[in-house]
């Protein structure tokens, strides 16, 4: 086996940074499999929005959902069949605007997913309209005059919340996102993987990104905390990005304290 | 023979608690029993009454008439003192009230700060049946709990105590078992094999998410609240996805919420069962009081068009007769089948022989973790890939809509209708109603009763009835009359507000109530 996509059509745009994303999903997926998990056993669910496509690209069972709705979807497949390898997929304008009280809550009750968001701090299939993540002063057609709110910065949230695995990638780097994404898919716990990701249509960070992401490993909470707030998501002109594992640690996940009964 | 009791007071004092126990005791002694709870949304205080009807013949409904009053305050007088006649039997903790209007005192403090099982020893007594009735259901419900022995002094004592009446009611052999329609839905639901319950508490769903809660520690399954209705809808298919058999519930409000969840369901075409239970609406309403306002939101909810099942039970049996179908149909054709309750239904007390049901649920073929399993909230080809090509929309679109005309087909092996009595005319309900209307039927000379269980697939046999009527009426808990605008859509018959029998003061039909607008009406 080489790879796990489908035929269909791909309708990203011409050298989007997705398809970067997509190839270290499928680098991922190849070598858990060579390390004995079955094909059968992975699932891909995918939210609305650019990123969400991917459900059309990958050759492995999967559920397209509804927007904002991709953290309680994967959350129920799990819970149905907790030996299933969960693969949630969504944007920042999914998972952070319209289904943030899902991740809140997902947080919270470790389920054994991973959720993948591909964030590019822009909704990018209706056109270019600011997100959770999009930086003050951003024009664009729904705001004319710049939005006024500082961005949310989803990894100070998520391990404020309790979540076991954080982490935040680069998506113009393969190797890395293709190893995090191992690394998520095999952590027993809620696992995050914030993917910085260029959209070259309408909120294009690229050289930003590349000038000034950093590798970190795995820290202690305190430490992880203090490194996911020196970058606050607003800056795209100095500042640097720190890009890598962040915190993880083994915690009840959720099926542990209510799917198996006390006897 | 129907015999009311009246059991009043506030919030907090063991009112439910108490009609519950009496309830069960009389159907150990052999009688049919219905209790109606009516209830505030609050806590502790305000005023709170169950009225418990008695009876030698199977019964649904409750009277507007009290034979004993048991009031545990004044309000509780003042608030039915118009429904009490010459024979009434008052009794009452409250000494002012007893002197005040002579009636029984009944020292219900005496050794328990609850107190409420006093009255049970009382009323027993009065009614002639041995105390042992309810002694046995204290027993059960309440031994090894904190209250337990002070509780069986209480109902001693007041039992041994004389109140010079004796209404000397004889006791026989059992007629069934006693449940709510929400504990028959969780029976159901156990039965067709239920593996895993989503909810979010939302009066009056919430007592079916605390009964399967509870059942948990006897059967096989896992019960999972989330953070709102969104999360449990989408979880919910999400589980179905994986090949569980998958039920949810909710109320007005919480089924809102589910509605873009609804729709999806309809697109991935995988089996759930919800039970929506009414309540007063619309908005937040009247979360504790009954109605039959969200008929149209069970058929018409959700964007775009998809097949679907609603069924109403009238009765305890049919809750657990219709969720076995519900998830026979559900699962059989990968559709969304809704239980249609209300809070009358659901937290009211019947009697029924419990029969185990004999229909198989089909086992699921295809699912998650079993080879490529994939589903789509995208219009899609036969393998679930988006499509936006003219040709394979109207593929998949035309196979959401055979789904409609397979599930009409297959829903006629169920009872989608029932027929009660004889006569040239006709009085049509579904849900709730079917207690109070069947009630009514020994005084309508001339009518026959026909109860509307499916609600879609319609049942269009209904036409064969209205057409060989007189005369035909339609009585529902609503303001506008949602069933009639139902039969009028599906069978084009004009229905004039004349023979709309509404109540809309959130409180169910009484048998006198429908009588009443009935004869009025004719």
């Amino acid at each position: 086996m080489t790879d796990i996509y489908t035929d269909n059509k791909v309708t990203w745009c011409p050298g989007c940074p997705d398809f970067m994303v997509m190839a270290a999903v499928n680098n991922a997926v190849l070598s858990l499999i060579t390390q004995g998990c079955k094909r059968e056993e992975f699932v891909a669910v995918a939210d609305i929005g650019c990123g969400s496509k991917i459900y059309d690209y990958l050759s492995i069972s999967g559920m397209n959902g509804l927007h904002g709705r991709v953290v309680p979807t994967a959350f129920g497949i799990h819970v149905g069949n907790p030996k299933l390898k969960v693969m949630a997929f969504g944007g920042d304008g999914g998972v952070y605007n319209e289904g943030m009280g899902h991740f809140v809550h997902a947080c919270r009750y470790n389920p054994n997913i991973t959720l993948i968001v591909f964030d590019n701090q822009v909704f990018s299939l209706t056109t270019g309209q600011s997100t959770a993540t999009s930086e003050i002063g951003f024009i664009e057609k729904t705001h004319p005059f710049g939005i006024k709110e500082m961005p949310l910065n989803p990894l100070v949230l998520a391990l404020e919340l309790g979540a076991t695995f954080v982490s935040r990638v680069s998506a113009l780097d393969l190797n890395q996102m293709s190893e995090v994404i191992e690394e998520a898919v095999k952590h027993e716990g809620f696992s995050l993987i914030e993917v910085l990701q260029p959209c070259l249509s309408y909120h294009d960070f690229s050289d930003f990104l590349k000038k000034n992401a950093y590798k970190i490993e795995p820290m202690g909470y305190e430490m992880a905390l203090k490194e996911a707030k020196k970058w606050n998501y607003n800056e795209h002109e100095g500042g640097k990005v720190a890009t890598g594992i962040f915190f993880k640690e083994r915690k009840p996940t959720f099926e542990e304290k209510y799917l198996k009964k006390p006897n | 023979m129907r015999f009311n009791i009246l059991i009043g007071g506030k919030a907090g004092q063991g009112i439910n608690e108490l009609a519950d126990v009496i309830s069960e005791g009389l159907v150990n002694a052999g009688f049919y029993v219905f209790n109606y709870r009516d209830y505030q949304s609050v806590i502790k205080g305000g005023h709170n009454f169950n009225i418990i009807c008695v009876s030698d013949t199977q019964i649904g409904s409750y009277d507007e008439n009290i034979d004993i009053m048991i009031a545990f305050d004044n309000e509780t007088y003042e608030f039915h003192k118009g429904k009490l006649n010459k024979t009434s039997i008052i009794a009452t903790s409250e000494k002012k009230l007893s002197e005040q209007i002579k009636c029984i005192l009944i020292d219900a403090l005496k050794y328990s700060k609850a107190g409420n099982m006093a009255f049970a020893g009382f009323l027993f007594k009065i009614l002639g049946l041995d105390k042992n009735y309810v002694i046995n259901e204290i027993d059960r419900k309440f031994k090894g709990k904190s209250l337990y022995e002070l509780d069986i002094k209480n109902v001693e004592e007041c039992y041994e105590a004389d109140y010079g009446k004796n209404l000397n009611f004889k006791a026989s052999k059992k007629k069934g078992s006693f449940l709510s329609g929400s504990e028959a839905i969780g029976n159901g639901a156990i039965d067709a094999g239920v593996q895993l319950y989503f909810g979010y508490p939302m009066t009056p769903s919430t007592p079916v998410l605390i009964y399967l809660s509870e059942q948990q520690k006897a059967h096989d399954y896992n019960v999972i609240t989330m953070e709102n209705e969104i999360g449990v809808i989408n979880a919910s298919y999400g589980a179905s996805f994986s090949g569980k058999r998958v039920m949810s519930g909710t109320s007005g409000g919480g089924f809102d919420l589910m509605t873009e969840g609804l729709s999806m369901g309809g697109m991935v075409e995988l089996p759930l069962v919800i039970h929506l239970s009414q309540r007063g609406g619309p908005s937040s309403g009247l979360p504790t009081y009954t109605s039959q306002c969200d008929l149209n939101m069970a058929l018409y909810s959700g964007h775009g068009e998809f097949p679907r099942v609603v069924i109403a039970p009238g009765d305890a049996e049919e809750c657990y007769d219709n969720t076995v179908e519900a998830f026979y149909l559900s699962e059989k054709f990968g559709v969304t089948s809704i239980i249609l309750t209300d809070k009358h239904l659901a937290e009211s007390g019947y009697i029924y022989d419990i029969k185990k049901t004999q229909i198989k649920i089909p086992e699921r073929k295809e699912y998650a973790g079993k080879g490529l399993f994939k589903r789509n909230s995208y219009e899609h080809d036969e393998q679930w890939n988006s499509t936006e090509d003219p040709k394979k929309i109207i593929k998949s679109v035309d196979k959401r809509k055979k789904k409609s005309e397979d599930l009409g087909e297959e829903s006629k092996k169920f009872e989608r209708i029932k027929v009660y009595g004889k006569g040239n005319n006709l009085i049509i309900g579904f849900g709730s109603t079917k207690g109070a209307i069947a009630d009514a039927l020994p005084e309508l000379e001339g009518y026959k009763f026909l109860q509307v269980i499916y609600l879609e697939p319609f049942p269009e046999e209904i036409l064969d009835y209205i057409k060989k009527s007189k005369k035909f009426f339609i009585a529902e808990n609503n303001s506008t009359g949602q069933l009639a605008d139902l039969i009028t859509r599906k069978l084009a018959i004009k229905i004039d507000d004349n023979q709309r029998i509404l109540k809309y003061d959130c409180r169910p039909f009484t048998p006198k109530y429908i009588i009443d607008e009935v004869k009025r009406r004719e």
